[in-house]
């Protein structure tokens, strides 16, 4: 199995920038996903690698194979686009073999590899149908068939889940998972739902504005994001973000804000706290409620006081929006008795979970 | 809708029909009708016989007008449909200097009357020496720009992941236009094939200007000539040409009935 890697890739439309020194290494066999809004660039790289959009400046390699600039059909990638992009006249069997006739392969490889690419998917019985026979599911299937049969070096997803509805896209999301660890080949993943990328990926790229912010496992995207844009964009609920000032007493830390006041274990500040502007970044499953009346400061986790101004209640756990002070945070708790609208509750923010980013969005370094 | 107010609308459409189909069921009725006949409206001829299609192919060589008839107009037809649809393709979908500038030049072209490029037209194949020849017919209707901005205007529709996925399979531009394009397109490739074949089937003023060797001439030029020359003699045998001028066009319509409506519906929605 190969791997791609891209050395200082840059693209650019006009003299508008799209995507800038994008550099980057591909493991044989990983799924790697790019995330971002969109214009973040994650479909022109995408394209790039297809031989579909032409590159600026940079080069790309499968292998050791420099493939920066050659046809399309020359590069042995594959890809699933969002729209399914099948030939609507014609049927399934012959969507899925063009590419391999046009190949001039011989007839017992192409019937083979129709017959185990419809095995797999299960669309065997569609096999003389045409596309618009098919319902969305089965055409996503069909349009992974015809990626499969083709056994390429790199599978490419350019959002092949966008178009379906919730349920199916969940489960279409498994199974794109469980096929791409038996084939094992290495993909790229591009994708808009951070959902989709935290449990398909083995890695995470997170782009914005045409540039990495951060790469690393799902967990590690989630548990020490980079940047207040990491941090913002993994993560269902959105992490809450409360602006305010560090300030130092005698040799404790706080986070200070109108209404809020959280002391930070010196452990994990580095050296020199810079005594300015801040932001405090909470994710929503790390705040809880406290019984009792609230009460402020404390070590292990800050008490705050906050009323409640709406509850969504999602079944198992509950989204309880509140104000404190002039902030609204969110929580996200367990538990079928969630406080009511109105409700005066006490929070407990642990300060041992709360993330803090400078001014100019980066995370504070932790000193581990 | 009560079954009263539908029986009357009924009729009411079908006298509309009537009045459209009269003439020409008239027309191909007074055919085959003696001369005496020809002035009866009556559909069924009286006393029917062959006669005026025997005087007309007898007097004029018709068959061999049908045949250069069908020759020009069809190889026209390819033509237009072939180079038509890679230059709308070109137009549509690739990215080259002066793109802008083709569309412009082409969206120009439709404004000048046909009367203005006439004679120039003319001239310019006399300097080639082309009179009477196939060339003369053929070569300048080659391209037509209503054809191009028709397809063009089609093939934007067609999405780009199409074309993305058929260039991942391995085509070339020219097989994607004719294995992915064209299937889809068959719609307005067949409403461009219509007309361009019944435009230059009907087509008389160019023919007349440049040829005049009775053998080359096409179909509606030697009906023109037969009768302005006062060959067909009498009414009969002038329809007895018509008649076999216009048969082809109108079989070439039952077959392609389908698209016919459908491009004229679609042009209602669009505008």
């Amino acid at each position: 199995m190969p791997s791609i890697s891209f050395e200082k890739v840059n693209k650019k439309f006009g003299d508008v920038s799209v995507v800038e020194d994008f550099s980057l290494h591909v493991e044989d066999g990983e799924l790697l996903v790019l995330v971002g809004g969109s214009g973040s660039g994650k479909s022109t790289i995408l394209r790039m690698v297809a031989g579909l959009e032409s590159v600026t400046s940079g080069t790309i390699r499968i292998d050791d194979r420099d493939i920066t600039h050659l046809a399309p059909r020359d590069r042995d990638v594959a890809m699933v686009f969002q729209d399914y992009a099948l030939y609507p006249h014609l049927t399934v069997r012959d969507n899925l073999s063009l590419g391999l006739r046009l190949r001039r392969m011989p007839t017992a490889e192409i019937n083979r590899r129709v017959a185990w690419a419809a095995d797999m998917l299960r669309i065997e019985s569609l096999l003389e149908r045409k596309p618009k026979q098919l319902s969305g599911g089965q055409r996503q299937r069909v349009a992974m068939g015809r990626a499969m049969v083709r056994e390429p070096l790199v599978f490419l997803f350019d959002e092949p889940l966008s178009n379906l509805d919730a349920s199916l896209r969940a489960r279409m999301r498994i199974e794109i998972g469980g096929l791409q660890r038996r084939l094992n080949t290495t993909t790229v993943y591009v994708t808009h739902d951070q959902v989709e990328a935290m449990t398909l990926g083995d890695r995470i790229v997170v782009l914005a504005n045409g540039r990495i912010q951060q790469i690393g496992h799902p967990i590690e995207l989630y548990r020490n994001p980079i940047n207040r844009f990491v941090a913002g964009f993994i993560g269902t609920p959105p992490m809450n973000f409360v602006e305010g000032n560090l300030h130092r007493e005698n040799d404790r830390v706080f986070f200070v804000s109108e209404g809020l006041r959280v002391q930070l274990p010196a452990e994990r500040l580095p050296g020199s706290v810079p005594s300015k502007a801040m932001t405090l970044g909470i994710r929503p499953e790390d705040v809880t409620l406290a019984d009792g009346k609230p009460t402020s400061g404390g070590a292990g986790a800050a008490r705050l006081s906050g009323r409640v101004l709406l509850v969504e209640r999602l079944g198992g756990t509950s989204h309880i929006h509140f104000d404190v002070g002039p902030h609204r945070l969110m929580a996200a708790v367990s538990g079928e008795d969630p406080p009511a609208v109105g409700d005066t509750v006490g929070i407990e923010v642990p300060s041992e979970r709360v993330h803090l980013f400078a001014a100019d969005g980066n995370a504070l370094a932790r000193a581990e | 809708m009560r079954p009263v107010v539908r029986a009357g609308l009924y009729a009411a459409l079908t006298l509309a029909a009537l009045t459209f189909i009269y003439p020409f069921l008239w027309m191909a009725s007074s055919t085959l009708k003696p001369p005496f006949e020809v002035g009866s409206l009556a559909l069924i001829p009286h006393d029917l016989t062959f006669e005026n299609y025997r005087i007309m192919w007898s007097r004029a060589p018709f068959g061999r007008a049908l045949l250069n008839s069908v020759f020009v107009a069809s190889t026209i037809t390819a033509s237009v449909l072939v180079l038509g649809s890679m230059t709308a393709y070109a137009m549509a979908r690739l990215t080259f200097p002066g793109r802008r500038v083709l569309n412009a030049v082409t969206m120009g072209v439709l404004l000048v009357p046909g009367q203005l490029t006439l004679i120039p037209l003319y001239t310019l194949i006399v300097q080639l020496g082309w009179i009477d020849t196939y060339t003369a017919l053929i070569v300048p209707y080659l391209f037509n720009a209503t054809a191009i901005l028709m397809l063009r205007q089609f093939f934007l529709q067609i999405p780009q992941s199409l074309i993305d996925s058929a260039r991942m399979d391995g085509m070339g531009e020219l097989r994607i236009l004719f294995t992915i394009f064209w299937p889809l397109a068959r719609p307005a490739l067949a409403i461009v094939a219509i007309f361009t074949f019944m435009g230059s089937w009907n087509e008389v003023l160019w023919p007349l200007l440049v040829v005049r060797d009775q053998q080359l001439m096409t179909l509606p030029q030697l009906l023109t000539v037969f009768q302005l020359g006062g060959g067909a003699g009498t009414l009969g045998v002038s329809l007895a040409a018509a008649m076999v001028l216009v048969v082809p066009v109108v079989v070439a319509y039952m077959f392609l009935q389908r698209y016919f409506i459908e491009s004229m519906a679609g042009a209602g929605v669009k505008g």
